[in-house]
């Protein structure tokens, strides 16, 4: 490699420092695309056929806010858009709810025929936060779900490091150098942020080869057909009743299986990540920036 | 002895009406007709809980969940399984006859799984109130103190806490299995239960209690686990129906926590 001039390296130097900013200042004040223009190229590229009914709709602010920059996170939590809003973004894009159910209501859902319930402290702030910093909330699951690859099981494979393992490119599939149980869940902890929230059945010492990678929810009848066909299932939850009995049964007759539970939010934080990445190939006029949800849980060590 | 005369013996005395249209609350292998020779109680019917109910000489077990992972029990779900057709035919050889109990667990009071719950945590009845409540006041420290004491006390290794160690409380909410009580529950600050579904709930208590911390506003919550929230309660039906039916040994089987997580 030829010597640098200093003129030219002087000239890295600054470019590295000014351009970047240069570019945004430029995107923001040329074209900045509304939260409803950002939504109708996600639905135009996504790859999956937009369902009419769908929770993939805005939960707060105005569609026609010019967007600033997009916050990509698992879960619109006031710890989340605090950060975001410090990143510049005014738009954010989450897998989860905001308001805390599937029905996603700004204030308290009431239960039919009941007199309405009073106005909750912490609905009331939030609501309050997201009007004050006038952010536009976009809720992005099952049309991300239902795209090919499954980026959710790609984004926990990709934390992984272990893309290199997927069967026939699908990432809820893996066959990796053999391990033991107990070295499969420390990898997951590490690699995937966990703190309290991961929990395993299954024997430490036991070995396991293949891997399925299961996002979200599971209900039972995924359980019953993964399981006997793997040595182990990296999930986000479960039913207590289900799934986790199923695989105490399991482990305990054929004992090389194990079952890993990471919690719904966390096993969707990698995904949102990869979601982030692929925003930016089709949105290229503000800055698009995944932000870790994180685990929610901990737990006490004494 | 039959199983047919254990199962008159509860609904006789269970203290109220016996759902007739319950589907929980029924014989999900073997029937009437079955020979006791001894009852086991417990919380989780796993096919370990079985074989050490077999072994003890104990052939009908009265668990409170289920047996084929399903509510239901439904064999539709489970029939193409492998594993399934195991432990029927376990079962089967072994002449087991399982009648859950869990409705009417519930029903009764007090309810032996809130009764065995509060024991296992020391919290104090006296100082439930109202009673039958199942609110708590202690004496206030912290969520960090509260859930260390709640670990010393259960040996759970995957408790599960979500607020700030920090925030000062003393009124506590208990719940079991999946009725968890939510999160946003008038004049208490800390959830303590045993499941609840993490998102798109009614109310999902994760995000809300990690919202109520980023506010300053106190709010605590700690799973307990479905299965350690209810098992210690398995105790108290075995003593109940030690007492109904005195011809055959009455012992409670632990399923126990069946979660370990890495350091």
């Amino acid at each position: 490699m030829a010597d640098m001039s200093r003129r030219e390296f002087v000239g890295l130097g600054a470019g590295a420092a000014v351009v970047p900013f240069m570019l945004e200042s430029a995107r923001m004040t040329a074209a900045a695309p509304t939260a409803q223009e950002i939504v109708d190229r996600i639905r135009r590229n996504v790859g999956v056929e937009w369902n009419q009914t769908t929770i993939d709709t805005f939960k707060a602010g105005d569609p026609s806010t010019g967007v600033t920059g997009i916050a990509i996170s698992s879960l619109a939590t006031i710890d989340v858009m605090r950060r975001a809003i410090q990143s510049g973004a005014n738009m954010i894009i989450t897998s989860g709810p905001t308001f805390y159910s599937r029905a996603d209501t700004a204030t308290p859902a009431g239960r039919r025929g009941a007199p309405p319930p009073s106005p909750d402290p912490v609905l009331t702030a939030k609501n309050e936060f997201i009007t004050r910093n006038r952010l536009v909330i976009w809720r992005f699951s099952d049309h991300w779900y239902a795209r090919t690859a499954n980026p959710f099981a790609q984004g926990i494979v990709d934390a992984l490091g272990w893309t290199k393992y997927r069967v026939g490119n699908d990432p809820r599939r893996l066959s990796v150098p053999s391990l033991t149980i107990e070295a499969l869940a420390s990898h997951v902890k590490a690699t995937l942020g966990a703190r309290g929230g991961l929990r395993v059945i299954g024997d430490p010492k036991a070995r396991a080869q293949t891997i399925a990678v299961l996002p979200g929810t599971i209900p039972i009848q995924t359980t019953l057909t993964m399981l006997p066909e793997v040595d182990a299932i990296i999930a986000g939850e479960i039913r207590e009743w289900e799934s986790s009995e199923y695989a105490r049964d399991l482990v305990h007759r054929r004992r090389r299986k194990a079952l890993l539970l990471v919690g719904r939010s966390l096993s969707e934080d990698a995904g949102m990540n990869a979601c982030a990445q692929w925003l930016t190939t089709i949105v290229s006029e503000a800055p698009v920036r995944w932000i870790a949800a994180g685990d929610p849980y901990w737990r006490p060590t004494a | 002895m039959t199983a047919g005369d254990v199962v008159d013996r509860i609904k006789g005395n269970i203290g109220v009406p016996w759902r007739d249209a319950t589907y929980r609350d029924t014989y999900k292998s073997g029937g009437a007709d079955t020979v006791v020779t001894g009852i086991a109680t417990t919380m989780f019917n796993s096919f370990d809980v079985i074989e050490r109910a077999v072994a003890a000489g104990l052939n009908m077990i009265l668990p409170h969940e289920t047996t084929f992972w399903n509510d239901r029990d439904d064999v539709p779900v489970v029939s193409a399984d492998a594993l399934y057709r195991e432990k029927r035919e376990y079962l089967t050889a072994y002449n087991v006859v399982i009648f859950r109990m869990h409705d009417h667990i519930h029903d009764r009071r007090p309810d032996f799984t809130y009764v065995g719950s509060a024991r296992l945590l020391g919290l104090d009845p006296s100082r439930e109130t109202p009673a039958g409540s199942h609110r708590f006041t202690i004496p206030e420290t912290t969520l960090g103190a509260l859930a260390s004491d709640v670990r010393r006390r259960t040996g759970i290794r995957t408790l599960r806490v979500v607020g700030d160690p920090n925030a000062r409380v003393s009124r506590i909410q208990l719940g079991v299995g999946y009725a968890t009580p939510l999160a946003n529950v008038a004049d208490i600050d800390v959830i303590i239960s045993g499941e609840q579904q993490e998102l798109d709930g009614f109310l999902d208590a994760p995000e809300y209690v990690l919202d109520a911390a980023a506010l300053g506003i106190t709010k605590g919550w700690i799973m307990l686990g479905h299965n350690v929230s209810e098992e210690d309660g398995m105790l108290d039906m075995a003593t109940w129906i030690q007492t109904l039916v005195p011809e055959v040994p009455v012992r409670f089987v632990k399923s126990g926590e069946p979660f370990w997580a890495p350091d």
